[in-house]
């Protein structure tokens, strides 16, 4: 373990970082050290501060109060920018694809930053240029083909490429492994390893503790925004570290799970979509959650929107109430009772220049009528207010536009909106994603009500404790395929992982 | 519930929010007063006459007003123009048809061609600008194959009533714009068909996920493109008494920049029908006014663009902040 020359001066150093946005205290007294050489995992729940805290690092955000030190040398806050910290050596890595997806991967390299000769780019310069980066990091990838054509895990290989053509000397890995498979995951540990030989420093951000485990040396950890520990890995188990990363027990988190369920309303039979999943066999009962777990990629969103009529099938069958039903269009599943939250709240949850009223009452329009033809107003704003007001929304006017609402009342009105109609199936993709921790239990209950209602639910969440906390079944997906389905005493943590893996339990 | 009283008061905004909500009529007001001062502009005559002039561009706007709120754009009307006089002309001159019939003829060949507009840009997912282009030049094609670009007159005078005629002192096309204008305010706020192109403008996928028919939607919208176009071109048509191939060939650029004076957003998703109405009423008493002044009908274009491009910027600068 090459844990960092104790007597050298740290590269990044932070004392008493306080970040406050309107309304929220984002980091509360903060501190973190990084030395060279070393791997740091910044680990806490979403939501905790880690992106907030690697924003100030970056300049991105300028902290409210405290110090940042970098290489010894402290920074004048309120001048810090993105650019500084470029010029300082501080890279970062996004989970997100930044790159150009119809371009190269020499061109995505070295965009906006071509050398030139005699006034023209020196292709053959960058080529070689390319080369010599992936032969430092050990890698084999295709760069002369459009990045869109690549595999996630090679893709994010060109970002390491262009981050490292700065010669940083801190790297920020944000949340990069969450999208990719075991093999590739081995393949960034062992990055890692190259880098801290030359004496780099990694902020190491992961949700998967595990690797924490596997490749950092020591640890720091977030809750609700403030400082809890940090120290080695090696003097820490696993259960300790989830204890501090909760920061209190899980059962108090979650209401209880609904154990009175009816009859099976949706079946879901041999169904396939080419690229997207296969044979899927799976139910859901009156007042039952169940969960779809797996990575991205699994084919898990597809799916639910495959069931709600918004993605081609080409073969299985979908029963509503025991009765085979064609859902070809969103429209045809709402008549069937369905409703659907879907994963991006802003570009597909809700219409952003409409205000909250026509937004919550958007799939039940009709059903406010007068005089057969026209549209009730009155009545449409009045069953707007009532639904808003019994889903606690933080609003002044109905007709208040939902751009400038927080996330979380966003998704709410998205949640209302199918509440105003009598959906029976609710399929809820994401709906904690981006949201604070206040509103994600205001969620979680509303899930709960939900199926005390007799209503059916399927979530589909990266967050395991969430799924293990909310359904009554979970189902894992890799690759397309239900893998595994769990319940009852087999519904922990590690069966879910091992099978989110592909790897098989029996 | 006092409550409920507060959250569902309108119009919280105050005095800034109700000038930029009706900003065009201030400054239509403000134009109008302006021009005034002209004694030829004041006079019954004069201003009958814009109205009249004003009413069928208004109902042409109209329809690309639909197209425009759901984030598209309809070229093809400059030969739905053209395509309606010429064979509306043919229909009644040459093979000496009921003018009814003839009217329900050309009224659904540009609901046809809309259809066709609506499935390229739906099915064919190619975009609206293309789409449109294409079709228009392909129409205009057709128009000239039909009449040799010869224009046919000697449509009757009972017809030329549509555009000349009068009730009391107000026009007959005064009064048809008005009931158009009418039905399609009701339409847009009232129904939940027309409530729907706001939505589909606004966002597409959103508005598809919550069961609206985004398909039937962005048809409708080129077909009502395609209809009230015939109407408005069955009216120009009327003055003139007789089919003319280039009738809609200036009037593209003219329907565009009322329905951008109107406030409709070129994006999707915001825009009235009033709005269109003062926006034609705008740039005829322009137009009007540079005639009466003697300016030739060069400058008039010049004058044209430049108003198209100040209400643009000033647009685009309010929406900033």
């Amino acid at each position: 373990m090459s844990g960092g020359n104790k007597d050298a001066l740290p590269l990044i150093e932070i004392k008493n970082c306080t970040m406050e946005f309107p309304g929220v205290k984002a980091l509360d007294n903060v501190n973190f050290t990084l030395m060279p050489g070393e791997c740091h995992a910044l680990v806490g729940e979403n939501g905790a501060g880690k992106s907030t805290l690697s924003k100030c690092i970056t300049g991105e955000n300028r902290m409210t109060e405290g110090e940042l030190y970098v290489k010894g040398e402290q920074i004048r806050i309120p001048t810090y920018s993105v650019r500084e910290s470029q010029s300082k050596g501080i890279a970062i890595v996004h989970q997100e694809f930044t790159l150009m997806s119809d371009m190269n991967g020499v061109e995505n390299i070295f965009v906006g930053r071509y050398e030139k000769k005699h006034g023209f780019i020196d292709w053959k310069a960058l080529d070689r240029r390319a080369q010599e980066l992936m032969d430092f990091l050990q890698c084999e990838v295709n760069l002369h083909v459009a990045v869109k054509n690549l595999r996630t895990a090679e893709r994010q290989i060109i970002q390491l490429a262009k981050a490292l053509l700065e010669n940083p000397e801190i790297i920020i890995f944000d949340e990069l492994t969450a999208v990719l498979q075991e093999k590739d995951i081995q393949n960034i540990f062992r990055i890692i390893g190259i880098l801290k030989e030359k004496g780099i420093g990694i902020i190491y951000i992961s949700h998967r503790l595990d690797e924490v485990f596997a490749c950092c040396d020591s640890y720091t950890v977030l809750c609700d925004g403030k400082y809890i520990n940090s120290g080695s890995v090696a003097e820490i188990d696993n259960g300790k570290l989830v204890k501090m990363i909760i920061g209190r027990e899980l059962a108090n988190v979650y209401p209880p799970v609904n154990e009175e369920l009816g009859e099976t309303i949706l079946e879901v039979k041999n169904l396939t979509a080419p690229k997207a999943f296969r044979d899927v066999n799976l139910y859901v009962r009156e007042g039952e959650v169940i969960g779809l777990a797996g990575l991205l990629g699994a084919g898990k969103t597809e799916l639910v929107q495959a069931i709600f009529g918004n993605h081609k099938v080409v073969s299985g069958e979908i029963l509503v109430k025991g009765k085979p039903v064609h859902t070809k269009k969103p429209y045809q599943a709402i008549r069937l009772g369905m409703g659907l939250v879907p994963d991006e709240r802003r570009t597909l949850g809700l219409n952003m220049k409409f205000d909250i009223k026509d937004n919550t009452t958007l799939p039940s329009m009709k059903l406010f009528r007068k005089l057969g033809i026209f549209q009730n107003h009155e009545g449409e704003a009045r069953a707007a207010y009532d639904i808003n007001e019994k889903m606690n929304l933080n609003y002044y006017s109905l007709w208040q536009n939902v751009k400038k609402l927080s996330g979380g009342n966003q998704q709410k009105i998205v949640i209302a909106k199918w509440m105003l109609r009598d959906t029976e199936i609710f399929l809820l993709d994401e709906p904690t994603r981006g949201i604070d921790i206040g509103a994600k239990f205001e969620i979680y209950n509303l899930i709960h009500e939900l199926t005390k209602q007799k209503k059916a639910v399927i979530l589909v969440s990266p967050e395991m404790e969430e799924l293990i906390g909310l359904c009554n079944r979970i189902y894992i997906m890799y690759e397309g395929a239900v893998m595994d389905e769990v319940e009852g005493e087999r519904k922990t943590q590690e069966v879910i992982i091992n099978s989110l893996l592909g790897v098989n339990t029996e | 519930m006092n409550d409920y009283k507060t959250k569902s008061k309108k119009y919280s905004g105050g005095i800034k929010a109700l000038l930029s909500d009706w900003m065009i009529l201030f400054l239509f007001i403000a134009l109008f007063a302006l021009c005034c001062l002209n004694s030829n502009f004041r006079t019954t005559t004069n201003i009958m006459n814009v109205l009249r002039q004003a009413s069928f561009v208004a109902i042409i706007a109209m329809g690309e007003f639909f197209v425009i709120l759901i984030g598209e754009m309809d070229m093809s009307i400059s030969s739905i123009i053209g395509m309606v006089s010429i064979f509306f002309a043919g229909f009644v001159v040459k093979m000496g048809m009921p003018i009814w019939l003839a009217f329900l003829l050309v009224v659904a060949m540009s609901a046809a061609v809309g259809v066709v507009n609506g499935c390229l840009v739906v099915y064919g997912k190619m975009p609206s600008f293309i789409a449109t282009l294409v079709i228009m030049n392909m129409l205009k094609g057709i128009n000239y194959i039909y009449s040799d670009g010869l224009p046919i007159s000697g449509l009757s005078d009972s017809f030329g009533k549509m555009a000349l005629g009068k009730v009391g002192i107000i026009p007959v096309a005064v009064i048809l714009m008005t009931a158009v204008a009418a039905v399609l305010y009701i339409f847009t706020a009232h129904t939940a068909t027309g409530r729907s192109f706001f939505a589909v403008g606004g966002n597409k996928e959103a508005s598809k996920l919550s069961g609206l028919n985004v398909t039937f939607v962005a048809i409708l919208a080129f077909v009502m493109s395609g209809v009230l176009s015939a109407v408005g071109a069955l009216g120009l048509t009327s003055k003139t008494q007789s089919g003319n191939v280039t009738l809609g060939d200036n009037l593209l650029f003219d329907v565009m920049t009322i329905c951008v004076l109107g406030g409709t957003s070129l994006t999707g998703g915001r825009g009235r029908v009033v709005g269109i109405v003062i926006g034609a009423l705008f740039l005829q008493v322009i137009s009007n006014i540079m005639v009466l002044l003697g300016i030739n009908t060069y400058w008039q274009w010049v004058v044209k663009g430049i108003i198209l491009v100040v209400v643009v910027l000033i647009d685009s600068y309010s929406k900033k902040d």
